[in-house]
């Protein structure tokens, strides 16, 4: 069973059609690209699935369908994503952002914290283990103790992507993670999404700009233009197809 | 929470609890305990004057505490703390008076007042924001007055509810000294509170809806459980101060309740200093001990018994200047002032922060 099915996705503000049948699936381990120009309805499409807006169609997650359902709940279920600009908590440090992004994995109460019950502390301790190993993964060990806001924006990016992560989820969405990255980060980055891959199993779904990055990186590509499908299927094939050139790079003929 | 720059050399942690400890150096254990030990000593020394400041202190620490946990982490504006703090003041008052109730029954009611009338005015929390929010908390202040004024007149009270020294196991408590002792604990109670749940889900979840909530959301956080949880706390913290004090007071009535002491609250975790503890306790320090202080320096100058009958509105308009001041001049509030003569010392002979790693 797909991870994470999307059967007709339709989402309208007023008369403006932002999608319009839109299907794709996602299997365990497996990097979906989402590409498109702007406004094609990418990061529309994440927000359908983390139910920020409402859309018409079915978004089955392992074969539930968890559309009409409240934000935090999907993301309970094991639904992950980084945001365009990273969306970082700027006053709080790399290790309280991780924290807060496995908020859905921490049962204490707020009565055993008011009083920091060694339960709480076991279970704080615990999570910082956690949280320590991602920062292990993504290589931000020197940055642990400070708060984000004063970092470049490069780190930032990759602290949301670390904090996406801590939730361990089951599905990673990815908005644009590499805007913004000079090539080191980038490289980085690329190395971080094939580890999370090969070692943990996780469906992606990533929205990208960076033609090259997905054509080295992706399994499938799936190509949005005014909400719509436009092509789907293998890098090699989709990126030669002559309406994604043309939506993307312009074509010669007038119109 | 954490440090933003090492504070002593030689400590080395070796498990992540040790980085959850509220002292973490010998240096800083040692500072707390004179700290505590002064505060334990000062009722021995204290003339009966400095003895009630010191009291109006704690008590204003708890409802600043309380309220810097809803505004200045949780991020929901509230100038309904007034009501809140009379909420608690009359709870205890009628039920001491009504079925003369004891105050280990009366103070528990009163949080739970608080409890509820914080899941009441939390409510228009999940639509509103900002300025809104602040005037629908201000609906909440002029409610609970409204009760505590009808509740006085119906029942014959109309200068105020008198309250006795309440008696534990036959031990009366009266006087400043004793109270000294009960507001301190329920002050150092408070901020242990306040401490745990910052530096726990809770806190961080608070932390994550002030700055950015589509974002909480996403990563699990329920809003609205958050913000209510939040308004549930702070509003029962103060309930809990205004019932203590009632009884501190001997005596409860609207007037203590005005709008003016809602706003001195929000002025306290201004000049205080937003997004902490120690500023919540700072602010309450110096918003408690400022008209005093205004009053002292009036009275040196030649000639103060003509100026007496301007007192009140010399203070009012000292506390107004005092807080433009501290918005354009010091945002950070009294705690920025506070951390910047640390790192001062800290960095000392140097005079900047190194670069990476530790900024701020």
């Amino acid at each position: 069973m797909a991870e994470l099915a999307i059967d007709r996705l339709t989402l309208r503000f007023g008369g403006l059609v932002v999608l319009d049948g839109v299907s794709f699936s996602v299997e365990a381990g497996e990097l979906l690209a989402l590409i498109g120009p702007n406004g094609a309805g990418k990061t529309s499409v994440f927000n359908c699935i983390s139910g920020i807006y409402h859309g018409d169609g079915a978004i089955r997650f392992r074969g539930q369908d968890i559309r009409g359902k409240a934000p935090h709940q999907i993301a309970r279920l094991g639904v992950a994503r980084t945001f365009q600009h990273g969306e970082l908590f700027p006053h709080m440090t790399v290790i309280e952002n991780l924290l807060t992004g496995r908020h859905a994995r921490i049962r204490t109460n707020p009565l055993a914290e008011m009083l920091f019950l060694p339960s709480v502390k076991r279970e704080e301790v615990r999570q910082r283990e956690a949280v320590e190993r991602i920062i292990d993964f993504v290589e931000l060990e020197r940055y642990r103790h400070t708060p984000v806001g004063g970092l470049p924006f490069g780190t930032q990016k990759i602290i949301g992507f670390a904090r996406a992560l801590a939730l361990e989820p089951a599905i990673l969405l990815l908005d644009e993670p590499s805007a913004g990255l000079n090539r080191e980060e980038r490289e980085d980055l690329a190395r971080f999404i094939l580890r999370i891959k090969h070692e943990l199993k996780i469906a992606m779904i990533w929205i990208e700009h960076d033609m090259q990055m997905v054509a080295d990186l992706a399994d499938r590509i799936h190509v949005l233009d005014y909400g719509r499908t436009l092509a789907s299927g293998p890098a090699e094939s989709v990126l030669k197809d002559e309406r994604v050139v043309a939506a993307y790079l312009g074509t010669g003929k007038k119109t | 929470m954490s440090d933003r720059m090492p504070r002593a050399s030689g400590y080395f942690r070796t498990g992540y609890a040790q980085e959850m400890a509220l002292t973490k150096t010998r240096l800083e254990r040692a500072s707390l305990f004179v700290f505590v030990v002064l505060l334990l000593a000062f009722p021995y020394f204290a003339s009966a004057f400095y003895l009630d400041l010191a009291n109006q202190v704690f008590l204003a620490a708890i409802g600043a505490l309380s309220l810097m946990l809803l505004t200045g982490y949780a991020g929901q504006v509230s100038l309904g703390h007034a009501g809140l703090l009379a909420a608690g003041a009359f709870t205890a008052g009628i039920l001491y008076k009504e079925i003369n109730a004891p105050i280990y029954l009366t103070i528990p009611a009163a949080a739970v007042t608080g409890a509820v009338l914080g899941v009441i005015f939390g409510l228009p929390s999940l639509r509103l924001r900002g300025l809104y929010l602040a005037v629908s908390t201000l609906a909440l202040h002029f409610i609970v007055v409204y009760l505590g004024g009808e509740y006085e007149t119906k029942r014959g009270f109309s200068t105020g509810i008198t309250i006795d020294a309440p008696v534990i196991a036959g031990f009366r408590l009266y006087g400043g000294k004793i109270w000294y002792f009960i507001l301190l604990t329920f002050a150092a109670g408070t901020l242990l509170i306040c401490v745990n749940l910052l530096r726990s889900r809770t806190g961080r979840a608070w932390r994550a809806i002030h700055s950015h909530e589509t974002v909480a959301e996403a990563l699990g956080i329920s809003i609205a459980g958050y913000k209510l949880l939040a308004f549930v706390i702070s509003s029962a913290m103060a309930a809990v101060a205004g019932a203590l004090f009632a009884y501190y007071r001997s005596f409860v009535s609207v007037e203590a309740f005005s709008l003016f002491l809602s706003i001195q609250y929000v002025a306290m975790i201004i000049i205080g200093g937003m997004g902490s503890l120690l500023g919540a306790l700072l602010g309450a320090v110096f918003v408690t001990l400022f008209p005093y202080l205004i009053e002292a320096a009036l009275m040196k100058l030649p000639n103060a018994q003509s100026y007496a009958g301007l007192l009140f509105a010399v203070n009012y308009a000292a506390f107004g200047v005092v807080m433009i001041l501290f918005l354009v001049f010091e945002p950070q509030g009294l705690v920025g002032i506070w951390r910047r003569i640390q790192t001062y010392f800290l960095l000392w002979p140097f005079k900047h922060k190194p670069v990476a790693g530790a900024r701020k």
